[in-house]
C-alpha cells in the first residue's frame, strides 16, 4: 500500500519510514503539511498518518485542507498530548483513528491494518476470491489451501488488485504501490510482474482473474468477499 | 437591642439601595422634626397678631361710641358691633377710669370677670392671655385712651376674646400639618426610592453582564456603563482578557511540552524495537521499553492535571449531550467495526457544571473504556438532584472483578493489557474529580458489564 507519513521530527519519520516499508508498504514520509498536500496530488496515497504538532500548518488544519480537496483515504492521527479535545479535534475534522505517542509499533500496524481493511469494505484480514485466499497479516496468498510462493512486488500487486477488485487499475498505481519515487518508473516492470502472477494463478486451477484493459490497465474480475 | 444594632452595622446584611434608602429616611424624618416647632411658632405669632388686629379695632368701635361730659364717661346702649350686644357673642368689652375701676361693661361682659387691672404705664396698647375664674383662658386687649384731651390716659379700654375660637383653629392647623409632612415624607421616600432604583440600574446592569461573563455566554463586559464605572469595568475587562491569554498560552506551552517530550520518547521506542530485534538485547530491551512506557505515562498523566487548571473567574456550564455527542461520533469512527449502540438516558437539556474540557476529557476516559471492552451496547445516565451530579456509563461487557475494582482507580493500572490505551485514564478520572470534590465509583451493571458512576 502506499502510504503518507507527515511528522516533522526527522529521526520518528525515518524510523517510520523503514518499519512501515518492512511491512511492504510504499511509503512517502514528508516533515510538513505544504509538502503532504504537493504530495497528495502528485500521487494516489492509500493513507495518511498525520502528526497532529507540524510546525505552520497544523495537523489539524492540514487533514480539513485534505478533506477539502476530496481525498478520501483513511486518515490516522499521532498526537503527543492524548487528550480528549485534540482526539474529538481530530476525528471530527476528517482523521478515522489516533495514536497516542509514544507507540510500539505493533499497535500503529494494527490500527492501521484495520483502516486499509475498512476503507477497502472488507471485515476480515482475509480476501477470498474463488480458490484464491488472501492473508493481509501474513502476507501470503493460497490458492487451494497451497502457498503461491509469491514475491514482494508480486504480493503487493495481487493484495492491490484483489482490494480494488471489479475496478479498473492504471498502472501507474500498480507502479505507486512498488517504487517510492518517479525516476525508478517502469511500466515495463509492472508487464512482467503481472505475467508472472497470471502464470502462478493459472498454473493450478486454470483460475484467470486478472484481465488487461488495453490503454487504461489492469481488472480483477473476480468478486472478492 | 445591641444584637439588633450589630445586625444593622453588620457588613453585607442590606444592599447599598436599602442602606440609602434607611439613611435618607432617617434624614428626612429628623428633618421635619426639626422644621416642626418652627412652623408651629410661626403659626402662633401670626394668630396673635390677627387675634390683636381684631381685638383694637373692637376697641376702636368701643372709643369711637364713648362719649365723655364732664370727665364722665357714657356709653350708649346699643352699640354698633353687634358682637358686643348678643349676650352669647364672644367679644367682650370693659373700660376703666383712671383709678382702675370698672366704668363700662358690654352686654356681653355681665358675669364675666378676669381680674384684671389696668397699669397706666404709657406703654398705650397691649396684648394679655388672662384665665377667670373657671379656668377659661382669653386673649385681652387693653389701649389707654386720653378722652379728656391733653391729660394723661384717663380710660382704658380693654376688648376680649375667649381663646377657644384659635385653639380650634391652632388644632386644625396642627392636624394639617401632620398630614401635609407626613403625606411630604412619603412622597419623598417614593422618588428616594425612585431615584436609587433609577441611580443603581447600571450596577444592575454590569451585575448581569458579569453573570453572563461567568456563565460563559460572554467574552467581556461592554463600555455601555456610567463613567464613574469604566474604569472598573476596564480593568475587569483587562483581567478577563489576560486570564484568557494566559490560558491560551499555556494550552499551547503544554502542547509544545508534550509533543518535545513525547516525539523523543517514540523515537526512542522505534530504537529499542529495532535493538530488541536481536535475542541477545531482548533483556536490555525490556527494561528500556519497561522506563520509557513510564516515563511517557508520567508525561501524560502530569500534562493532563496541568492542562486541567480551573479558571478562578467563570463558572461553566456545559450541555452535556453536546459533549456526549462529539465523543461518540468520535469513537464510533475509531470502533467502526463494533457497530455499538448507545442509550443516553438524560435530559437533552442537561447543563453540566464544569468545563468542557474536564468534562470531555472525565466521559473520553470513560466512554472509551465502555467502547472497548462492550459486546454492543452502552448506556449513559445523568442527573442533578439537590446540587449533587451523577453520571453513569455502564457497558454489556465483562465488567470488573469485585476484588480488581479498588486496584483500576489508582493511577497506571490496567486490567486489559492486550489492548491499547494509555492505562492513566481512571486515574484521571479520579484526579478531575477530586478537583470537583466529587468521586468515582465501580460497580456491576444492569447491562451485564461494569458500570462507572460519578458523584460530584
Amino acid at each position: 500500500m502506499k502510504l503518507l507519513v507527515v511528522e516533522d521530527e526527522a529521526l520518528l519519520r525515518h524510523h517510520l519510514y523503514t518499519r512501515l516499508g518492512e511491512q511492504g508498504h510504499v511509503v512517502d514520509a514528508v516533515g510538513d503539511a505544504e509538502e503532504a498536500l504537493y504530495r497528495v496530488e502528485q500521487y494516489h496515497h492509500d493513507l495518511a498518518i498525520v502528526d497532529l504538532g507540524l510546525p505552520d500548518i497544523s495537523g489539524l488544519d492540514l487533514i480539513r485542507q485534505l478533506r477539502s480537496r476530496g481525498k478520501t483515504f483513511p486518515i490516522l492521527i499521532l498526537t503527543a498530548r492524548g487528550n480528549w479535545q485534540d482526539k474529538v479535534e481530530g476525528l471530527a475534522s476528517g482523521a478515522d483513528d489516533y495514536v497516542v505517542k509514544p507507540f510500539q509499533f505493533e499497535e500503529l500496524e494494527a490500527r492501521l491494518n484495520a483502516l486499509l481493511r475498512r476503507s477497502a469494505g472488507f471485515i476480515q484480514s482475509t480476501i477470498e476470491a474463488g480458490p484464491l485466499l488472501l492473508d493481509m497479516n501474513r502476507k501470503q496468498a493460497l490458492l487451494q489451501g497451497a502457498s503461491m510462493g509469491l514475491t514482494a512486488f508480486e504480493y503487493r500487486i495481487l493484495e492491490y488488485l484483489m482490494r480494488h477488485h471489479q475496478q479498473v487499475v492504471p498502472k501507474e498505481r500498480l507502479i505507486e504501490q512498488l517504487y517510492p519515487d518517479d525516476d525508478e518508473r517502469d511500466p515495463n516492470v509492472i508487464e512482467v510482474l503481472v505475467g508472472r502472477l497470471r502464470r502462478k494463478l493459472d498454473g493450478a486451477a486454470g483460475f484467470k482473474p486478472i484481465e488487461t484493459v488495453r490503454g487504461q490497465g489492469y481488472l480483477f474480475t473476480e468478486r472478492c468477499r | 437591642m445591641s444584637g439588633g444594632w450589630r445586625w444593622l452595622t453588620r457588613r453585607g446584611a442590606f444592599s447599598l439601595r436599602l442602606r440609602l434608602m434607611f439613611g435618607s429616611a432617617v434624614l428626612a424624618v429628623i428633618f421635619m422634626l426639626a422644621l416642626l416647632p418652627v412652623l408651629r411658632s410661626a403659626f402662633l405669632i401670626a394668630l396673635e397678631q390677627s387675634v390683636e388686629k381684631r381685638l383694637a379695632a373692637d376697641a376702636g368701635a368701643l372709643i369711637a361710641a364713648a362719649r365723655t361730659e364732664n370727665g364722665r364717661l357714657s356709653m350708649p346702649s346699643k352699640l354698633p358691633d353687634e358682637e358686643f350686644n348678643i349676650p352669647d357673642a364672644q367679644l367682650l368689652g370693659f373700660i376703666y377710669d383712671r383709678d382702675g375701676k370698672l366704668v363700662w361693661q358690654s352686654r356681653t361682659a355681665k358675669g364675666i370677670s378676669v381680674g384684671y387691672l389696668p397699669r397706666y404705664d404709657g406703654s398705650g396698647n397691649r396684648l394679655l392671655r388672662v384665665y377667670d375664674r373657671e379656668g377659661n383662658a382669653f386673649y385681652l386687649y387693653d389701649v389707654e385712651v386720653d378722652l379728656l384731651r391733653g391729660e394723661s390716659a384717663a380710660f382704658s379700654i380693654v376688648t376680649l376674646q375667649p381663646d377657644s375660637d384659635t385653639r380650634a383653629l391652632y388644632n386644625g392647623f396642627m392636624k394639617q400639618l401632620y398630614l401635609w409632612l407626613a403625606l411630604a415624607l412619603l412622597l419623598l421616600l417614593g422618588l428616594l426610592w425612585f431615584g436609587l432604583t433609577w441611580g443603581f440600574r447600571s450596577l444592575r446592569g454590569l451585575r448581569r453582564e458579569l453573570d453572563e461573563v461567568e456563565s460563559g455566554s460572554r467574552e467581556r463586559l461592554s463600555d455601555q456603563h456610567p463613567s464613574e464605572l469604566l474604569r472598573l469595568t476596564g480593568s475587569l475587562n483587562r483581567l478577563l482578557d489576560s486570564e484568557r491569554q494566559q490560558r491560551e498560552r499555556y494550552r499551547h506551552s503544554l502542547d509544545d511540552l508534550a509533543h518535545s517530550l513525547k516525539t523523543p520518547l517514540s523515537v526512542l521506542q522505534g530504537t529499542s524495537e529495532v535493538i530488541a530485534a536481536r535475542p541477545e538485547n531482548r533483556e536490555q530491551t525490556r527494561v528500556l521499553q519497561a522506563q520509557i512506557e513510564r516515563m511517557s505515562q508520567q508525561i501524560g498523566y502530569q500534562l493532563q492535571r496541568a492542562s486541567l487548571r480551573k479558571s478562578g473567574l467563570i463558572r461553566h456550564r456545559v450541555l452535556l449531550a453536546h459533549v456526549v455527542d462529539n465523543l461518540c461520533e468520535a469513537l464510533d469512527k475509531v470502533y467502526g467495526d463494533k457497530q455499538v449502540r448507545v442509550q443516553r438516558d438524560f435530559d437533552l437539556w442537561l447543563e453540566i457544571p464544569m468545563e468542557r474540557v474536564a468534562l470531555l476529557e472525565l466521559l473520553g476516559n470513560l466512554l472509551e473504556n465502555a467502547y472497548r471492552l462492550c459486546l454492543g451496547q452502552i448506556s449513559i445516565g445523568a442527573r442533578i438532584a439537590q446540587g449533587v451530579c451523577e453520571i453513569s456509563v455502564e457497558d454489556d461487557g465483562p465488567g470488573v472483578p469485585e476484588d480488581q475494582r479498588e486496584r483500576i482507580l489508582r493511577r497506571g493500572e490496567r486490567l486489559d493489557a492486550q489492548h491499547p490505551g494509555q492505562g492513566i485514564g481512571t486515574a484521571v478520572v479520579n484526579d478531575i474529580l477530586e478537583s470537583y470534590g466529587g468521586e468515582l465509583q465501580v460497580g456491576e451493571s444492569s447491562l451485564g458489564g461494569a458500570a462507572f458512576r460519578i458523584r460530584f
